[in-house]
């Protein structure tokens, strides 16, 4: 019997824990959307969600799923550095010309596409969560009492620079997801002639979808549609 | 027709390499590729030069011997068609053409188009085979095995296990040969014995042998002379999992 | 020189199971101290090896590829027979016994076709239990498919791939031992002689293909499963890299060759379409199943096929052999399309080929049937001609394809130097002057699987073996043997190519001892191969060096070799004054063209001894007896 650490080690279980900490990443996109559009509902929808989750528990729940989130993040990055190094490695020299077939530009640029995303995720952080980044929108109360979530996105999202920021790291996740949803699948073995197809249509078409979702809020609000 | 071939020069494993520009003049469009190099190495021999190494056998497109990354694809243009099969009527007068080695750490370079692809050979021994000692076995017809499986494992079964799909992988990962096997034994009742080991140890040696890992790119599906299909690499993925959880 | 076959007495049905109860058993804790050496890893090879291995020998096996999988048994297309009788069609192993024999048209051994018939029931298990992909039908159990020279469906496939399942079936049972550390697997190594010490076989010179360094490998026997030397033609549809090197050597060591000159043409090829050409391919007889053949009746007609009108066209094998028709047997069907050539009514390029029409098996049963049927096989076509073949009919040709002749060995595959077995197309026991499609599968697999296991052990047995080591006077020498030749065919440094030389030497052959010979140019083939083998000598450039990966050299040194060997099958088919199988002597024929056979002077196997550089062989004749079949004309009509 082959030991617990020659199993994790290997390219398919790393495959695996890509695959699945993928899947369950994008579930939280899905979750962190539906919170989103709740601006299209007005600040009282926004805030009242945004205290809600603070709360729930007493707070325990939005720990949990923050270290969840961490513990996901990690092992999808590291599996992602270390199958690229590995993977680079295994090619070493190149040949000179290379014409694709059925690869994307998705397909070959996971690892950047990757790469970038992170460092998205820590400016996102620092924007929204720790208030680092443009900390002049952070600071708001609403007339409740409740940090002004609301007011802080509207803020935020009238300023061109930060729209162009965002609008380029969703384009740069739908890039990633393009070929990422499809691809978990196949990794995790679900494939049958009959289904096989239609997750290959599918994955594009919710990564598409999943971004002009982000993307309506910052273009909703610098177009003045939201937030007067 | 007139050619220039842009060809890859190494003249042992230690030698770094380097492409190499030749002309070739009066090509038949009816010529086979190889042909077509064989023309070049009697000129090249003629003139006193060293002609250039690569593997080939039966001509035919199942010995799995010759290989060649030809502008950019393992076996050239035509999908489906090793370099033996593929003919010159695919080009035209005055191409330019780039034929290289298979790339992969796995497979290195022994001479200019010969790369050694005895890692392959070693998947095979960790555990490509039904246990069955001659003289063990029963009646052939003893066991029914449906046409639709019969006809799914000789889908796999057809591997001729060449490398395209290794030298067309930008991670020079070998799933696609090492899933075909797994997935022409797994789908037989002859197999299921062995299934899980069998995946578990062939896929070890695999990273062992210093191949990359799949990133779904199906440039191996595209690539493969006998069109298996990825599904396989999908079904091994399964199956080496499966092997964690179910193998004791 | 004596020839024993050794063929036990007794019935016929009962000489391999009695002789399998008489030979002596080697105990499982001594059997691990004989050491094989196995050269060649075709089907016959790698299931000899992986056999013994299994059985606890200590086996090491040397292939000239880089993996034992790219044998050229790979390319078999169409089946493997076997007498299962799975269609209730009247088969059995005495009538596969008789379609062999007669098919070779009595010039092979009863009882060693007889043990081939009856083993091969067990290859089909054996295959099936290794996962061999074998096409089913739907409810589950195996499909035939009939092929010439048989009027029963026997044949077992796996799509058009047949060799190439066989082939990794043993390829995987071979991988499992080498594996398990049971075979020592030697990839790119060349065997350029055998090593005879007190007059027995005890290891051979191998020779690095990458690094060019010559060594010995002792051991207690060695078994040849080389395949044939069809490549003498140059042209024909074996690979590339066939070649007759070991087994002759091992002739001129002392082994005996059986009847060079049968040579099979096997009638479904592509034809030629130019100088440059390197090779033929073959496309499979299976094909005869639902294709017709047939050509103009009017000579010199140059119309597209779908423009000559049924009344013009003659289906000259439905025509001449009614009860056969287009399943005629290859070396028939090859000469009838010579013939209609010869006559000036040959299709395509040159007038060279023939029609291989499948309109009325597509107006028949559909395009999708003969798609699932030949799929593979029409797409080979199309890329090779860049014809469609379900729009116009194929053009085929005859090319030379498997030698029934090769070295001489008995009942237990050991040729007349002991512990030199021969196994496989090397040997030449089973097939007589004709192999019948689907029976190359059979006997590869036969010989390793089910007969050199017993046989081998046999040997063993009877002791008497010393140990001997590398450095044995007789290995010195013939390392340095080989290693003076290498050299001396770097150093002649003249102007052309070992390919030219082969392919002129090929041409001679085609010409003069192809499907059809006579004495006058079989005389001057006499004549010229001498010549050539000079000049090859004085003006061969073989480039680079012999320390590295040189594949001109490797090629050079297979060319010496076809360069004498060719003489040697001249010369059997100039004595053969006969026309048998594939070797058609035109002075012996009858009025309608048919082959005549001469019984009372030819029932024989025709043994050659080598006896020196520039003297010529001697000729040994083991008599093949006839008890429980007649000798009969044979007729497909």
């Amino acid at each position: 019997m082959r030991s617990f650490g020659e199993v994790w080690r290997s390219t398919i279980f790393q495959k695996w824990v890509m695959a699945i900490t993928g899947i369950l990443l994008v579930l939280f996109l899905v979750g962190h959307l539906s919170g989103n559009l709740l601006i299209f509902l007005g600040p009282d929808a926004m805030n009242g969600y945004a205290v809600g989750l603070r709360e729930l528990f007493h707070g325990a729940a939005l720990w949990i799923v923050r270290l969840g989130l961490i513990v996901i993040f990690v092992l999808h990055v590291r599996a992602g550095i270390v199958l690229s190094q590995r993977n680079r490695k295994a090619k070493g020299v190149r040949n000179q010309k290379f014409e694709a077939r059925s690869s994307t530009v998705a397909s070959r640029s996971m690892i950047y596409t990757g790469l970038l995303l992170l460092f998205y995720v820590v400016y996102h952080l620092a924007h929204f969560t720790w208030g680092a980044a443009h900390s002049e929108f952070y600071h708001y109360t609403d007339a409740l009492g409740r940090h002004d979530v609301y007011r802080m996105v509207i803020e935020s999202f009238r300023q061109p620079t930060i729209v162009a920021t965002y609008v380029l790291a969703m384009a740069v996740t739908g890039l990633h997801l393009n070929h990422a949803i499809a691809s978990a699948f196949q990794t995790l073995g679900v494939s049958h002639p009959r289904y096989t197809p239609l997750i290959k249509t599918a994955g594009p078409a919710v990564s598409i979808l999943l971004v002009l979702g982000f993307l309506s809020v910052p273009l909703a609000i610098a177009f003045g549609v939201v937030g007067g | 027709m007139n050619l220039r071939l842009h060809i890859w020069r190494q003249s042992g494993p230690t030698d770094t390499g380097m492409m190499k520009t030749y002309d070739l003049a009066d090509v038949s469009e009816h010529m086979s590729f190889l042909e077509m190099l064989d023309v070049l190495n009697e000129q090249l021999s003629e003139r006193g030069e060293e002609p250039v190494a690569f593997e080939h056998d039966c001509r035919e497109g199942i010995c799995g011997s010759c290989g060649m990354v030809i502008n950019g694809r393992p076996h050239g243009p035509l999908p489906r068609t090793t370099a033996c099969q593929l003919h010159m009527r695919t080009f035209k007068d005055g191409d330019e053409i780039y034929i290289e080695p298979w790339r992969a750490r796995a497979f290195p370079v022994v001479r200019d188009l010969v790369v050694d692809r005895s890692s392959f050979d070693r998947i095979i021994q960790s555990g490509g085979f039904v246990s069955v000692n001659t003289g063990n076995a029963q009646d052939g017809n003893t066991l029914p095995i449906s046409k639709k499986d019969a006809d799914y494992a000789m889908d796999a079964a057809a591997c001729i296990g060449c490398g395209a799909c290794v030298a067309a992988c930008p991670n020079s990962s070998a799933m696609l040969f090492t899933s075909a096997k797994i997935g022409h034994l797994g789908a037989l009742p002859q197999g299921q014995a062995e299934r899980y080991d069998r995946a578990e140890n062939m896929v070890l040696t695999m990273d062992a042998e210093g191949f990359g890992a799949c990133t779904n790119h199906y440039e191996c599906e595209a690539a493969c002379p006998k069109g298996i299909s990825a599904d396989f690499i999908a079904r091994m993925n399964r199956d080496f999992v499966m092997a964690g959880l179910l193998n004791r | 020189m004596e020839l024993n076959s050794h063929i036990p007495s007794g019935p016929l049905a009962e000489k391999w199971d009695k002789h399998k109860a008489e030979l002596k058993l080697v105990n499982p804790a001594n059997k691990r101290k004989f050491s094989v050496i196995v050269v060649g890893t075709g089907l016959a090879g790698a299931s000899a090896a992986a056999t013994l291995a299994e059985l606890g020998y200590q086996v090491t096996a040397v292939t000239y590829h880089d993996s034992p999988r790219r044998a050229h048994s790979i390319a078999a297309q169409g089946g493997i027979n076997a007498a299962k009788n799975y269609q209730n069609d009247g088969d059995s192993v005495w009538r596969l016994f008789y379609d062999t024999i007669k098919g070779g048209d009595f010039r092979a051994r009863e009882a060693n076709v007889h043990r081939l018939a009856q083993v091969s029931v067990n290859i089909i298990d054996q295959c099936v239990a290794q996962g061999v992909p074998f096409a089913r039908e739907y409810g589950g159990t195996l499909s035939n498919r009939s092929f010439g020279g048989a009027q029963v469906s026997r044949t077992f496939y796996a799509r058009g791939q047949t060799g190439q399942q066989l082939l990794l079936g043993a390829y995987q049972a071979l991988s499992r031992q080498i594996g398990l550390g049971k075979v020592k697997m030697l990839n790119k190594k060349e065997m350029m002689d055998v090593v005879v010490v007190d007059g027995r076989a005890r290891g051979v010179v191998i020779r690095d293909l990458v690094d060019g360094s010559i060594e010995t490998l002792m051991g207690d026997a060695v078994i040849l499963a080389t395949g044939g030397y069809g490549n003498t033609f140059y042209l024909s549809t074996n690979a590339k890299a066939c070649n007759v090197t070991a087994a002759y050597r091992a002739y001129k060591r002392g082994a005996a060759f059986a009847n060079p000159c049968f040579t099979q043409i096997h009638p479904t090829c592509i034809p030629q379409s130019g100088d440059y050409q390197s090779k033929l391919t073959l496309m499979s007889e299976s094909l005869r199943n639902d294709g017709r053949i047939w050509v103009p009746k009017k000579q010199g007609d140059t119309r597209a096929p779908g423009d000559i009108p049924e009344n013009e066209r003659d289906y000259y094998l439905e025509r001449k052999y009614p009860s056969f028709g287009n399943l005629s047997p290859r070396d028939i069907a090859s000469r009838a399309a010579k013939e209609a050539c010869d006559d000036g009514r040959g299709v395509g390029p040159g007038g060279k080929g023939v029609y291989l029409d499948f309109s009325d098996a597509i107006r028949r049963l559909g395009q999708p049937v003969i798609e699932d049927r030949y799929g593979n096989l029409f797409e080979m076509y199309e890329r090779i001609t860049g014809e469609n073949p379900y729009e116009v009919p194929m053009r085929i040709y005859p090319a030379v394809h498997y030698t029934m002749g090769g070295l001489w060995v008995d009942y237990n595959l050991m040729s007349n130097i002991p512990g030199l077995f021969v196994l496989g197309e090397a040997n030449f026991s089973d097939h007589g002057a004709n192999r019948l499609g689907a029976s190359a599968l059979m006997q590869g697999l036969a010989d390793g699987y089910f007969v050199i296991p017993y046989t081998i052990g046999g040997y063993f047995a009877k002791g008497g073996l010393t140990p001997v080591s590398a450095d044995a006077p007789e290995a010195r020498a013939a390392v340095e043997e080989t290693t003076t030749k290498v050299q001396q065919l770097l150093g002649i440094n003249g102007k052309r190519t070992a390919n030219s030389f082969h392919r002129e030497l090929g041409k001679i052959m085609w010409d003069k001892c192809g499907m059809a010979r006579n004495a006058k140019g079989l005389n001057e083939a006499l004549q010229e191969i001498p010549a050539l083998r000079e000049e090859f000598w004085q003006n061969l450039t073989v480039p680079g060096t012999g320390a590295q990966l040189n594949q001109s050299l490797e090629h050079a040194s297979r060319v010496a070799d076809f360069m004498e060997f060719a003489e040697l099958m001249v010369r059997d088919a100039l004595h053969r004054e006969e026309s048998c199988g594939g070797h058609f002597r035109e002075e012996y024929q009858t009025e309608d063209g048919e082959a005549k056979r001469n019984d009372a002077d030819f029932t024989y196997v025709a043994a050659w001894e080598y006896t020196g550089a520039g003297s010529a062989p001697t000729l040994h004749k083991e008599p093949l007896v006839f008890e429980n079949v007649e000798l009969a004309t044979r007729s497909y009509k």
